[in-house]
């Protein structure tokens, strides 16, 4: 098995490389440049994609929170049962109905940038998901890890959908 | 091919980098740029994309280069800002909306010769340029630039067995198209002009 491995190291190692690009430094100057004049510009939609989203995730998770008090907390089952049946089963639903949505082939600039950044942010949020039972206090944890999940999950539905529409 | 985290740089290089200095940082780029840019080009494939992507590599260094403490060689941190970019680019809506265009048959090939490198093991290079971009990187990271299971899985968001199994299966897969490539010469001759 190690041998087989070291083979394939091996002859993986001595494929030729490729020559750096012909730009060199000069191009990295470039890109510095035009990295800079996209944040300038870029700034002002990012941030009302920004204030977008959290509204729209904040609204979600009021309305949740609303429910979850009509509902009240005195119920048998418990309330952070009750709350992780409810955060988990709208997770799943707004998993569906991205999943429905019909993936453009091109996006503006702006939404695009606010797609990877939620997607970045539901990644990150796995990842601790995937680690959270080792920690202290795991079930409050998870119980807030999933909720804020959920919010995400929410905005980027409301990018999506909005994009697909023609509306963002 | 010489792994990334071991081109050596003079510690003074070094030390002028982390000060800020951009002419040790173009110093730097000059004795990595090749063996980077051929990481890119071995993930994400576009030789366009790779450029902008060690282009973009480096203007994250020279804007974070003070988050440099110096736990690893130089190399070796600017190569996991690299592969970060890579994996970001990978994981995309732009990269996911070309991915048709690699799943076009024989469109793995249509490389111009002049974009591949020379060498005796082209049928290798052929062969691993036809694999799924993930799998490919799982190779690549752990084949040649010594990267373990687990800093795979962690790069790629995924657990170390996913890495371990990606691997085992790209390692089948790159052996029978091998295979399959030998037996198309083995009949070459025989074809009729």
């Amino acid at each position: 098995m190690h041998a087989e491995l070291n083979e394939w190291s091996r002859r993986l190692a001595a494929l030729a490389e490729f020559e750096a690009p012909a730009a060199g430094w000069q191009g990295v100057l470039d890109a510095r440049r035009q990295r800079d004049l996209r944040v300038s510009r870029r700034l002002p939609l990012a941030a009302a994609a920004a204030v977008l989203a959290i509204a729209a995730g904040l609204g979600w998770w009021l309305q949740s929170a609303q429910r979850d008090l009509e509902r009240g907390f005195a119920d048998e089952a418990g309330p952070v049962a009750l709350a992780s049946d409810s955060v988990l089963a709208e997770n799943e639903r707004l998993e569906r109905l991205l999943a429905s949505l019909p993936e453009r082939q091109t996006m503006r600039g702006s939404t695009a940038f606010t797609v990877a950044e939620l997607e970045d942010r539901l990644a990150a949020l796995d990842d601790r998901l995937s680690r959270v039972t080792q920690e202290p206090n795991a079930p409050e944890r998870a119980e807030r890890l999933w909720r804020q999940r959920v919010g995400l999950m929410h905005s980027l539905v409301q990018v999506r959908y909005a994009d697909s529409a023609g509306t963002y | 091919m010489t792994r990334i985290a071991d081109i050596p740089i003079p510690p003074e290089t070094v030390a002028a980098a982390q000060a800020g200095d951009e002419s040790a940082i173009e110093a730097v780029y000059r004795a990595t740029a090749g063996p980077l840019y051929t990481l890119l080009r071995r993930l994400v494939r576009r030789p366009a994309i790779a450029e902008e992507l060690l282009q973009e590599t480096f203007v994250d260094v020279l804007q974070h280069i003070g988050a440099y403490e110096g736990r690893c060689p130089l190399p070796a941190w600017i190569r996991s800002l690299a592969v970060n970019r890579a994996l970001m680019y990978l994981r995309s809506p732009w990269h996911r909306s070309l991915e048709w265009l690699d799943k076009d048959p024989g469109g793995a090939d249509r490389l111009p010769a002049r974009e591949l490198p020379g060498g005796d093991e082209s049928g290798l290079e052929r062969a691993l340029m036809t694999l799924p971009a993930i799998s490919r990187a799982v190779v690549w990271l752990h084949d040649v630039e010594g990267f373990t299971h687990a800093e795979i899985g962690y790069a790629l968001r995924r657990t170390p067995s996913f890495s371990k199994s990606q691997l085992a299966r790209s390692h089948a897969r790159l052996r029978d198209l091998l295979r399959g490539q030998a037996a198309i010469e083995e009949a070459a001759p025989c074809t009729p002009n």
